[in-house]
């Protein structure tokens, strides 16, 4: 392979995906992630106070400090960035681990991936939302790519960097904490292969032989646990700390998970259409397949095909299966249904199996075809349960992806929150302020692009204004009752409602969107 | 043909005559007399040759306590005294030199001395090891003040003689005055920066453990020397090694000694081990004396001269160094059989800027109690990990006391050790990188007994910690200078592992103690003293710090296999109590008594060396 084909792919993608972002956002397309990102990069660079809340428990971590990165770019570019660079790298890493590790010829893995990469929409989708997809979809490669490294060559250095990159997971998702129980069966088998006698004989005989022997059950506990530990200990004491430094300075350990303030999936869970409520719905029915997802085989064909061409231990199957065990796990208890997005990380994982257990079985020829045509299905499959997802940001990227050639025509559109910032610009002096809540209206902020004459809940101050506004502001950015995040705002229709018949609020309306009011409080 | 009492104990059939051939090639190849071959070889055991002369008719005499006329021995130099095992004592009335001697019938002696005193020669016999204690003691002055000041001479900026300097006292002085005066202008500002710049300092000290225990373990993917290499290496082209042992009062290893040097795969022709003892260590002396086996290493007395250190004493040994390598073992000290090998092939595979190799070292009574554990996993992770991370990035390592292989004559061109320095070995590591050479790691291992006492324990480590503190005032007397030697990456490196680690565990227990009584003890004044960056960065790094450090801890068992330390590891933070007090309590040596040798017993354990292990399993 020439030497400098996967750094030239990689930033063509990066070009790609680059100019995909631009047009979409000529056409006024925006997701909401991406503005909660940059709004508390903006706030972090800009506001004097509460920076320690801004900068510390913003969360997923891994995604505000990898768009902190990129704030030279522009606080609104930089999650978007931050994304794109992170699918340019893991595009980067998948060649090279091919490379390095398989024995597929390189005219044929490197068009495949870059297809993928170029076509597959969850791709396109993760890379240029700003959201943590791309930077889970990475650090699932990185594990799985470590504990395979690990299994070919059992040293320290790859198990310790698994666990480094199981506590990036957790702090890019923190559900994936619970891959510390769906990663036990593999981790209890690697322990297990370690300690197996008597190995001219049949299997059956070899795990009999080392389970009914005191000293080699001794061995095989110690052994576990110390796996266990060395892979979690890191990843785990991580959560432990951060959770007790959120209770010590937010006042809840959990603040970092509950807090509208510090993590967008509170808001984003309400933007994205209330999916929950729609039982009826296709994803919702692939998501009670508790037991064996059939729907992740059929939007993932290559997981398919890498369990077909899959020959080894048997810790090793459990490994590739692992996040699967994981699903099934998670949505036991999820309240919320899972959007495509959350599947993407199948197909990393599906490429580094393949790209270490792809020849085992088959003549590479043969594995080629298969893996070949399982991956032009994939982007196939992809393209179908895109079009059909149930999230409403999914569907209208999916629609806005349709007649994306024709953005870099025609007059440069806004968006509401934009349309809503360039007039809140035109009215905020230092001597007449307006109060925003940026718990709903982090979009409106960070388009303001300034804090003069804005009042947030940042500032010590807020509380009080809020109660009693009259005497401090005079402007309101009021959240409606159609807007979907209404209800986590103290500065919504309803309290508005009370305000004016409890604290004799007197407003006038100034300016109307399909979410937004401003008010003018008149004295 | 010359006689000697070799001869005439195969011609009464004492002695096996293939042996004596065998002798008579050592012997040639280290111009060593036969006798002295015989007895430090392994040929011979002193009671059998004691036993002889007694049937031959020569009493041994008691040579220390022998009245001596010096203007005789300074005709003589300390080499040859020492190479052939004689003393002349004094003009008998009859007109004859009386000349001490193991060998009292050897004739080649007594041609040679005949020649220089052109008086008849008249032999006593007396036991080699008083004779090797007379002459060192008579003869052995200018090599000991070589030993203690050659150093100092040559590169006194490399001296530890002077612990502070003066622009080190001004800088430290000054330093705590400017403290001071902030202190009292604003009290709550100076104490809220000195909290943050303590826990970013420990933070950081430990995350480049971390960071050098992940760059180490990427070693272990590649074996430095094979077992293939070692097989094909041709006994023929081996080189003379030497091995240094030096001891002071550790009269019960001395067996033990024997035999872990007998495990050694090198031919015991080239092997030229030198035990040193020092003046007054007549334990040690008897316990050689007694023993009921040939003993294979040569005694070497070193004369009373203050420092009294292990450093000086291996200096002086250097001045009767045969090899073109030199080892530097412990008594108690188990190597891998294999480890002289493997460090020859390495030496002849790195380049030749590399003039030191350091092997692993580690415990063999690890599950003796709960110290011995927690010292098995720190020493695991330093050695196994640590020091390899440290090679990796081409930072100075500072060697470990034993396990170190030199070239002999870079050895010599470095200086030796500086006897001022309690931590010689540290020291002697950066020298090396400072004078443009490079340390390497060997993947074998040595077995040492691990401190199993407490208090013993906090002697050892004050020791350390102190060495480590002279090492750092030493090497930092110019900055400027130090960085245009080793490069900045060197300096930092330099800084974070030699440096920060005394001070990360003088930090310590400050920062602890924060911790309790701001978010255990929940002091409310802490809270309000402090802003809550403050305390966040502060809460941070300690909790942070002492779990990376628990990490690190629980990596070292995977190469070696120790699972069963693994849970030993979560107490690493009660262990760094025990090093903060040793940090202290080394701090308070390095002011008062600087070169005082804080003495490690050793011999505690209950458990054998043989029971244990050494090569590390993949």
């Amino acid at each position: 392979m020439p030497k400098q084909l996967p750094k030239i792919l990689a930033i063509f993608l990066i070009a790609y995906y680059v100019l995909i972002s631009w047009l979409l956002r000529r056409h006024g397309f925006e997701h909401s992630s991406e503005l909660f990102y940059s709004e508390k990069l903006f706030l972090l660079f800009n506001a004097s106070q509460n920076t320690i809340l801004t900068l510390g428990f913003t969360f997923p971590t891994t995604v505000f400090l990898s768009s902190l990165l990129f704030v030279p770019l522009g606080y609104l570019f930089a999650p978007i960035a931050a994304s794109i660079v992170t699918m340019a790298l893991l595009f980067y890493l998948l060649i090279d681990e091919f490379e390095n590790h398989s024995q597929f010829p390189w005219k044929l893995f490197v068009p495949i991936i870059f297809l993928i990469f170029l076509l597959h929409p969850m791709f396109v989708f993760a890379a240029i939302m700003g959201r943590e997809k791309a930077i889970i979809a990475l650090v699932a490669f990185l594990i799985f790519r470590s504990f395979f490294r690990y299994y070919r060559q059992p040293v320290t250095y790859h198990i310790a960097m698994a666990s480094i990159y199981i506590g990036c997971f957790i702090f890019s998702n923190f559900e994936f904490v619970w891959v510390v129980l769906t990663f036990f069966p593999f981790i209890f088998l690697i322990s297990l292969e370690g300690m197996l006698i008597a190995r001219n004989e049949s299997p059956l005989f070899q795990y009999y032989e080392s389970l009914n022997n005191r000293s080699q059950r001794r061995k095989l506990a110690n052994r576990t646990a110390s796996l266990y530990l060395i892979i979690f200990l890191l990843p785990l004491m991580a959560v432990v700390l951060f959770r007790s430094l959120n209770a010590q300075f937010a006042g809840s350990a959990t603040y970092f998970l509950d807090s509208q303030y510090a993590n967008w999936k509170i808001t984003g869970n309400q933007i994205k259409g209330y999916v929950d409520f729609n039982v009826g719905r296709d994803n919702y029915i692939y998501q009670t397949q508790i037991v064996i997802q059939g729907f992740i085989l059929f939007l993932t064909p290559l997981y398919i095909a890498a369990l077909v061409l899959f020959r080894g231990k048997l810790y090793e199957l459990f490994t590739i299966l692992a996040m699967m065990l994981y699903f099934s796990f998670l949505i036991l208890s999820y309240k919320f249904v899972l959007t495509l997005g959350y599947y993407l990380l199948f197909i990393p994982i599906a490429l580094v199996s393949i790209c270490y257990y792809g020849t085992s079985k088959y003549s590479v020829k043969k594995a080629s075809w298969i893996f070949a045509v399982s991956s032009i299905l994939t982007i196939v499959m992809g393209y179908y349960f895109f079009k059909h997802s149930d999230s409403e940001e999914e569907k209208s990227f999916s629609k806005e992806m349709g007649s994306i050639y024709t953005y870099w025509q025609g007059p440069r559109l806004f968006s509401e929150s934009e349309m809503v910032a360039h007039y809140i610009s035109g009215i905020a002096t230092d001597e007449n302020k307006i109060l925003i809540d940026d718990a709903s209206a982090y979009p409106i902020v960070v388009h303001i692009g300034n804090l003069k004459g804005i009042v947030l809940p940042h500032q010590k101050t807020f509380i009080t204004i809020v109660e009693n506004p009259s005497k401090f502001v005079k402007y309101m950015l009021i959240a409606k009752e159609t807007n979907p995040t209404q209800n986590l705002t103290v500065l919504n229709e309803f309290n508005l409602i009370k305000f004016k018949t409890e604290k004799n609020l007197k407003v006038l309306l100034m300016y109307e969107t399909k979410n937004w009011l401003i008010y003018q409080i008149e004295k | 043909m010359p006689v000697s009492a070799l001869d005439n104990m195969v011609s009464v059939g004492l002695f096996d005559s293939n042996k004596l051939k065998e002798i008579e090639i050592i012997a040639n190849e280290f111009n060593y007399s036969y006798i002295k071959t015989a007895l430090n070889f392994g040929f011979l055991t002193r009671k059998k040759y004691v036993a002889f002369l007694e049937q031959e008719g020569f009493e041994l005499v008691a040579v220390r306590e022998e009245e001596m006329d010096e203007q005789y021995i300074v005709q003589c130099e300390l080499i040859e005294l020492n190479s052939i095992l004689y003393a002349p004592l004094r003009k008998m009335s009859d007109g004859s030199l009386l000349v001490a001697a193991a060998d009292p019938q050897d004739e080649k002696l007594k041609t040679l001395l005949l020649l220089r005193f052109k008086m008849p020669i008249r032999f006593v016999a007396a036991s080699d090891l008083d004779i090797t204690w007379l002459i060192h003691i008579k003869r052995g002055e200018y090599f000991v003040k070589e030993a203690v000041f050659s150093l100092m001479r040559k590169d006194p900026e490399q001296s530890g003689l002077v612990t502070f300097t003066d622009p080190q006292l001004i800088t430290i002085f000054g330093g705590i005055a400017i403290l001071v005066i902030l202190l009292f202008i604003s009290f709550i500002k100076v104490a809220m920066y000195l909290n943050v710049i303590f826990s970013v300092a420990f933070f950081f000290t430990i995350l480049f453990k971390l960071y050098l225990s992940f760059n180490g373990s990427k070693a272990e993917m590649k074996e430095m020397v094979n077992k293939a290499e070692v097989k094909a290496l041709s006994e023929n082209t081996l080189p003379i090694y030497t091995i240094l042992l030096p001891v002071y009062k550790e009269d019960k290893l001395i067996r033990k000694l024997i035999w872990n040097l007998r495990s050694l795969d090198y031919p015991r022709g080239k092997l030229d081990v030198k035990l040193l003892i020092e003046e007054d260590d007549d334990k040690t002396l008897n316990a050689v004396r007694n023993l009921d086996f040939p003993a294979n290493f040569e005694t070497i007395v070193v004369p009373f001269h203050m420092p009294k250190t292990k450093p000086k004493a291996c200096n002086y040994g250097l001045h009767f160094c045969r090899g073109e390598y030199l080892a530097i073992y412990d008594a108690e000290d188990v190597p891998d059989s294999d480890q002289l090998k493997k460090c020859v092939v390495l030496f002849r595979k790195l380049p030749a800027e590399f003039v030191v190799l350091q092997g692993a070292l580690n415990y063999f009574n690890k599950n003796e109690n709960i110290l011995t554990r927690m010292f098995t996993l720190e020493y695991t992770y330093w050695f196994d990990y640590m020091l390899p991370g440290l090679m990796s990035l081409d930072i100075p390592i500072p060697l470990g006391g034993t396990s170190n292989h030199f070239k002999f004559d870079k050895l010599m061109e470095l200086g030796g050790w500086d006897p001022f320095n309690v931590t010689e070995d540290a020291d002697l590591g950066v020298r090396v990188f400072e004078k443009g050479f490079k340390v390497g790691v060997v993947n074998s291992t040595t077995l040492e007994e691990a401190n199993n006492e407490p208090f013993n324990w906090i002697r050892q480590r004050s020791r350390w910690i102190k060495g480590y503190m002279q090492t750092t005032l030493v090497h930092m007397r110019n900055p400027a200078r130090l960085i245009s030697r080793i490069g900045w990456r060197g300096f930092l490196g330099f800084n974070f592992f030699i440096a920060g680690t005394s001070i990360t565990f003088l930090l310590y227990p400050l920062l602890l103690a924060f911790l309790l009584v701001y978010a255990i003890v929940k002091l409310t004044f802490v809270a309000t003293l402090f802003p809550d960056w403050v305390l966040y960065i502060a809460t941070f790094n300690l909790v942070a710090g002492n779990t990376m450090m628990i990490y690190v801890n629980m990596l070292s068992v995977f190469k070696r296999r120790y699972y069963e330390l693994i849970m030993f590891a979560a107490l690493n933070p009660l262990y760094w109590i025990m090093h903060s007090i040793a940090a202290y309590k080394g701090l308070w040596q390095l002011i008062y008594k600087p070169f005082y040798w804080e003495k490690t017993n050793h011999g505690l354990t209950k458990i054998s060396s043989s029971a244990a292990p050494t090569e590390p399993v993949l």
